[in-house]
C-alpha cells in the first residue's frame, strides 16, 4: 500500500505541474492557421 | 476614448457585421474566438458574445472568407442560413450554372444550387455578411429576373426558431439523461447496501430510508445478480455520455487542443473519471477486491450530473430567449404590408418589397411602411415610437416621414427613400443588437478569472485526490475518486460566465423599451460611474429649435437693399439671412429659414456657401458677399459691428441670441432668436444633482444667454462661447482632474466632445453624426431620458457585481466542501450528484437575478 501511495503521490504531483504548465505557463499561440498575412 | 481619433480608413471600407457563431458552450469559448478574430489582419475590432451566440466584427479590409476561417481556426463554425429565390425563366442547364456562378460571387454567399424544375435557386449564406441587394443585383446582372424580390427574412423570428430548436434538442437530451439517472439511482440501491461510503455521502444518507421501502416494493431487483446490474447500468449510461453529454466532451477536447480550459473541461473530466472508475469496477472487480476494496460504481452520478447540467442549460436558453423580447417588440412595430402605386394602379404588396422611389399611399390610422418623403397630402404623424414625444407632428409635402410611425389625420402619398436595413427602425434594431452582443470591460475580467480558475481547480482536484488517497479512511481510492469528481463538478464557472452577458442583455433590452439605446456593455459600464455631467445647451437643455423674436436693421444699408428686394428692410434682412442659412444645419439657421417661410419670403439663390462650425456662414447672393453669424465672427471678417453693440447686449440680457447679417462687409441687420427651455430640463437637472453628479452646461452661445438659461434650470456652472474644440477641452480638463465625464449633446458641434467624454449621450432629436459619436443614443428629446440612462446603467452594473459576487462566493464555499474539508469535522462528504445540482442552481440564480432588471422603472417618467 505504501508503494502505491508513493506512486499516486508522484503521478499526482506531476499531473498538477503539467496541468498548470499546459494551460497557464506557455503563451497561447497568438493566431492559428490564419497567421499567413 | 481619445480626443484625436486614430486616422481611420474611409467609412466605405469599414463595415460592422454581426454574424452567428456555432459550437460555443461557455464564456471562455467566446473569448477564444474573439482573440482569434482580433489577431486576423484587416479586423479592426471584434467582440463575441456567448449570451447571444453572435460575433460582431468591424472589418477594415478583411474579407468575409478570412473572418470565417478565423472562427473555424479557433475550433468553431459560423452559423449559416439558406433562402430560396424564385427566378423567372430558369430553364436550361447552361442557365443554371451561369446563375449559380453569379450568386456564388456575392459576398457572404457560401453556395448556390439552382433548380430549373422549380425555377428557384437555393442560396446558403452567412447572415450579417450578405446584403440582399447584392444578391438581387447579381441575379439581375446575370440576365435573370427575380419573380419575388429578395427581402431579408425577419432575423428575430429566425433567431427564435433557432432557439426553439436548440431548446427542443436540449429537452430530449435531458429527458434521456434524467430517465437513465433515476433508473440508475434505483438500481444502485441494492448495490450500495450499508457500505462505509454510503454513510458518509450526503445523498446516500437521504436515500437510505428509502432502502427498506424499495426492498419490499422491488424484491426482484434485490434478488438480481449485482454483477449483471452493474453491466446493465454501464450499457444504459453509455448513450447518455455519447449523445446527451456529447457537447461537453467535444467542447472540452476543442479547448484542450487550444490550451484553454473551461467549464466543459471540468464537466468532461469529472464525468469521465466517474465513468472510467465505474467501468473498471464493473469489468475488473478482481483488481479492487484483491486489494481489499469494494468494487463500487458511480453510474448514477454520471447520468445525474449530465442531466442536471442540461437542465441548467435549458433554463438558461429559455431565459436568454426572453431577453430578446424587447427587440421582437421593436420589430413588431413595422407594418407588414404597403399600398404602392405600380403602373398607375394601387396594389397591396409586402412592406419588404417596396423599393426606393416607390410611391406609397398611407391612409389615416395606418402606419407608414418605409422611410420616405411626403409627396402629396397633409397630415399629422404620431412619431412617439421614435422620439417618445406624444404630440403628432404636422407633415406637408417635402417633409420626411419615418417608417413604423402612425399616420393620424390625413391621407398622404410618400416616396420611399430608405428601405429594409437602411430605415430608421432597422438602424435602431441594429444598435440594440450590437449593444446586446458587445462585451463590457468587466466581462474581460470575468473571462480572465475563468481562464486561470479552471486549471487551478483541476490541480486542486488532483491534490485532493492524492491527499484522500494517502491519508483518507479506507477504502481510500473510492473516497479519493468521489472527492475528485465532486470538486471538478462543483467548481464549474458557468455562473461566472453568465454573470455579465445576461445582465447586459436584459439591461440593454429594458433600456431600448424606455428609449435608451446603449451602444454596448462598455457604454453602460462607463455611464454607471460618472461624476460630472456636461450638458450642451442648444437642443439639450433647450428645445433646440429657437424662434426668431425680432429683426433690426442698420439704417444706412436698408436703402441699398430695398432697391432690389420687395417688402421692407426687416424682410430683406431676414430673406438674405434665410438664403445663406438654408444650407446650414445649425438650429439657429433653421429658425431663420422657418421665420422667412412663415412670412412668405422667397430666399434668393445663394452660391459659394461656407460654414465655420459654431460661428457663422458666408455665401454669395446676386454678386453680394453675405455673412451671417455671431458678432465675434463678423469682427473676424472685418465687419464693423459698432452700430449693433447696444442692441446685441440688450438681446443677450434677455437670453436672446443675436445673429448679425453683413452685406459686402457692412452691417445690415440683427436678428434676435430665443430658444425655449425644455419643460423636462429642470426636473432632470434636479435628478442629476440628487444622484450626486456635478452638472455643467456648455454652449457655443454667448455668456449672458448661457447664464440666463442655466439660472432657469438650476445649473451653477456654465461655460459659454465654446467651439467644438473648446467643449472637448472642458471635457478633457475634467478628466485630467480625475473625474469621469458624461456628455449630453445633439449637434454636429457636440460630436467631438461626445466621443471624448467617458460616455457620450446623444439626445433624440440629434443629428446622425452626434448619434454616431455617442455611446448611448436617447430616443426622445426629453432630458429625463438621460437620467433614465444613468439610472439604468447603475442598476445594470450593480446586478453584474451581485452576479459576480455570488458566482465567486458559491465556488469559495462549494470547493472546500467538495474537497472533503467538512469530513474530518462533521463526517460529511458531498456526492457528485449534489455538486452538480448546486452548480446548476448557481447558474439559474445568476440568470434570474439578471432578469430582475426587466422590472427597472426610471424615477422620472418621461
Amino acid at each position: 500500500m505504501t508503494v502505491s501511495k508513493a506512486v499516486v503521490t508522484l503521478v499526482g504531483l506531476v499531473a498538477i505541474v503539467w496541468v498548470l504548465w499546459y494551460f497557464l505557463a506557455t503563451p497561447r499561440p497568438a493566431r492559428g492557421r490564419g497567421e499567413r498575412r | 476614448m481619445t480626443a484625436t481619433p486614430a486616422p481611420a480608413p474611409p467609412a466605405a471600407l469599414r463595415r460592422r457585421v454581426t454574424f452567428p457563431v456555432t459550437g460555443m458552450s461557455c464564456a471562455a469559448c467566446a473569448s477564444r474566438i474573439q482573440r482569434q478574430l482580433q489577431a486576423t489582419p484587416g479586423v479592426r475590432e471584434a467582440s463575441v458574445n456567448f449570451g447571444t451566440t453572435k460575433a460582431t466584427v468591424e472589418l477594415d479590409g478583411a474579407q468575409p472568407r478570412e473572418v470565417m476561417e478565423a472562427v473555424r481556426d479557433a475550433g468553431y463554425d459560423v452559423g449559416t442560413d439558406a433562402l430560396s429565390l424564385a427566378v423567372a425563366d430558369l430553364r436550361s442547364a447552361l442557365d443554371t450554372s451561369r446563375l449559380e456562378h453569379a450568386i456564388r460571387e456575392v459576398r457572404g454567399v457560401l453556395g448556390a444550387v439552382a433548380n430549373p424544375a422549380a425555377e428557384s435557386v437555393r442560396v446558403t449564406y452567412v447572415p450579417g455578411f450578405l446584403d440582399p441587394r447584392d444578391l438581387e443585383e447579381a441575379v439581375t446582372a446575370a440576365g435573370f429576373v427575380l419573380a419575388v424580390p429578395v427581402s431579408e427574412s425577419d432575423p428575430v423570428e429566425r433567431e427564435r426558431l433557432v432557439r426553439e430548436r436548440e431548446a427542443r434538442d436540449l429537452a430530449w437530451k435531458l429527458a434521456l439523461a434524467a430517465v437513465v439517472a433515476v433508473a440508475a439511482m434505483v438500481a444502485s440501491m441494492p448495490l450500495m447496501g450499508a457500505e462505509a461510503v454510503g454513510s458518509a455521502d450526503l445523498l446516500a444518507r437521504v436515500l437510505m430510508p428509502l432502502d427498506g421501502a424499495m426492498r419490499r416494493g422491488l424484491p426482484w431487483l434485490y434478488a438480481a445478480d449485482p454483477q449483471t446490474l452493474k453491466v446493465v447500468l454501464f450499457l444504459a449510461t453509455l448513450p447518455v455520455m455519447a449523445w446527451s453529454g456529447r457537447g461537453f466532451y467535444v467542447s472540452a477536447w476543442r479547448g484542450f487542443e487550444h490550451r484553454s480550459a473551461d467549464m466543459n473541461t471540468l464537466i468532461g473530466v469529472g464525468t469521465a473519471a466517474a465513468m472510467l472508475y465505474s467501468a473498471a469496477a464493473t469489468f475488473t472487480p478482481g483488481v479492487f477486491t484483491g486489494a481489499g476494496l469494494p468494487a463500487d460504481v458511480y453510474y448514477e452520478a454520471v447520468s445525474a450530473i449530465i442531466a442536471l447540467i442540461l437542465l441548467g442549460r435549458l433554463l438558461e436558453s429559455r431565459a436568454k430567449g426572453r431577453t430578446s423580447e424587447a427587440m421582437r417588440r421593436l420589430l413588431g412595430l413595422a407594418p407588414r404590408t404597403a399600398r404602392a402605386l405600380r403602373g398607375g394602379a394601387e396594389v397591396e404588396i409586402p412592406a419588404a418589397a417596396v423599393v426606393v422611389g416607390d410611391i406609397v399611399l398611407v391612409r389615416p390610422g395606418e402606419k407608414i411602411p418605409v422611410d420616405g418623403v411626403v409627396r402629396g397630402g397633409r397630415t399629422a404623424v404620431d412619431e412617439s415610437m421614435l422620439t417618445g414625444e406624444p404630440m403628432p407632428v404636422p407633415k406637408a409635402p417635402g417633409d420626411e416621414v419615418v417608417g413604423a410611425t402612425l399616420n393620424t389625420t390625413g391621407a398622404i402619398t410618400v416616396e420611399a427613400t430608405r428601405i429594409g436595413r437602411d430605415t430608421a427602425l432597422a438602424q435602431i434594431v441594429r444598435l440594440v443588437e450590437e449593444a446586446q452582443g458587445s462585451r463590457a470591460p468587466v466581462q474581460r475580467l470575468a473571462d480572465r478569472i475563468a481562464g486561470v480558475f479552471v486549471p487551478a481547480v483541476i490541480a486542486l482536484a488532483i491534490a485532493a485526490f492524492v491527499i484522500w488517497f494517502d491519508f483518507g479512511p479506507s477504502p481510500a481510492p473510492v473516497y479519493a475518486t468521489v472527492v475528485l469528481v465532486s470538486v471538478l463538478i462543483i467548481a464549474c464557472p458557468c455562473a461566472m460566465g453568465l454573470a455579465t452577458p445576461t445582465a447586459i442583455m436584459v439591461g440593454a433590452g429594458r433600456g431600448a423599451e424606455r428609449g435608451v439605446l446603449a451602444k454596448g456593455g462598455s457604454a453602460l459600464e462607463a455611464a454607471s460611474s460618472v461624476d460630472v455631467i456636461v450638458l450642451d445647451k442648444t437642443g439639450t437643455v433647450t428645445e433646440g429649435h429657437p424662434a426668431v423674436t425680432e429683426v433690426m436693421i442698420a439704417l444706412e444699408v436698408v436703402d441699398r437693399m430695398a432697391a432690389g428686394t420687395p417688402g421692407d428692410g426687416e424682410a430683406a434682412v431676414l430673406q438674405l439671412a434665410a438664403a445663406v442659412e438654408r444650407l446650414s444645419e445649425h438650429p439657429l439657421a433653421a429658425a431663420i429659414v422657418r421665420a422667412a417661410a412663415e412670412r412668405g419670403l422667397q430666399p434668393p439663390e445663394a452660391t459659394g456657401f461656407r460654414a465655420l462650425e459654431g460661428r457663422g456662414v458666408t455665401a454669395t447672393i446676386g454678386g453680394h458677399a453675405v455673412a451671417v453669424g455671431s458678432a465675434t465672427y463678423l469682427i473676424e471678417l472685418g465687419v464693423d459691428v459698432g452700430p449693433f453693440t447696444d442692441a446685441v447686449d440688450s438681446l443677450a440680457a434677455r437670453a436672446r441670441t443675436p445673429v448679425l447679417v453683413a452685406v459686402d462687409g457692412a452691417p445690415a441687420g440683427l436678428i434676435g432668436l430665443a430658444d425655449p427651455i425644455k419643460p423636462s430640463a429642470v426636473a432632470a437637472v434636479r435628478a442629476f444633482k440628487a444622484m450626486g453628479l456635478e452638472v455643467l452646461m456648455v454652449t457655443g452661445d454667448i455668456r449672458k444667454v448661457a447664464i440666463a438659461v442655466a439660472g432657469e434650470v438650476g445649473i451653477d456652472e456654465v461655460e459659454s462661447g465654446m467651439l467644438p474644440a473648446g467643449k472637448v477641452a472642458i471635457v478633457k480638463r475634467l478628466q485630467e482632474a480625475g473625474k469621469r465625464v458624461a456628455m449630453v449633446g445633439d449637434g454636429i458641434n457636440d460630436a467631438p466632445a461626445l466621443a471624448t467624454a467617458d460616455v457620450g449621450l446623444a439626445i433624440g432629436t440629434g443629428t446622425d453624426v452626434a448619434v454616431e459619436a455617442a455611446d448611448i443614443a436617447l430616443m426622445s428629446g426629453d432630458l429625463t431620458t438621460a437620467v433614465t440612462a444613468l439610472e439604468l446603467a447603475r442598476r445594470t452594473m450593480r446586478t453584474i457585481r451581485q452576479n459576480l459576487f455570488w458566482a465567486f462566493a458559491y465556488n469559495v464555499v462549494g470547493i472546500p466542501i467538495a474537497a472533503g474539508l467538512l469530513y474530518p469535522v462533521a463526517g460529511v462528504l458531498l456526492s457528485p450528484v449534489f455538486a452538480s445540482a448546486a452548480m446548476a442552481f448557481s447558474s439559474v440564480f445568476v440568470v434570474t437575478n439578471s432578469l430582475r432588471l426587466r422590472r427597472f422603472t426610471p424615477s422620472l417618467a418621461p
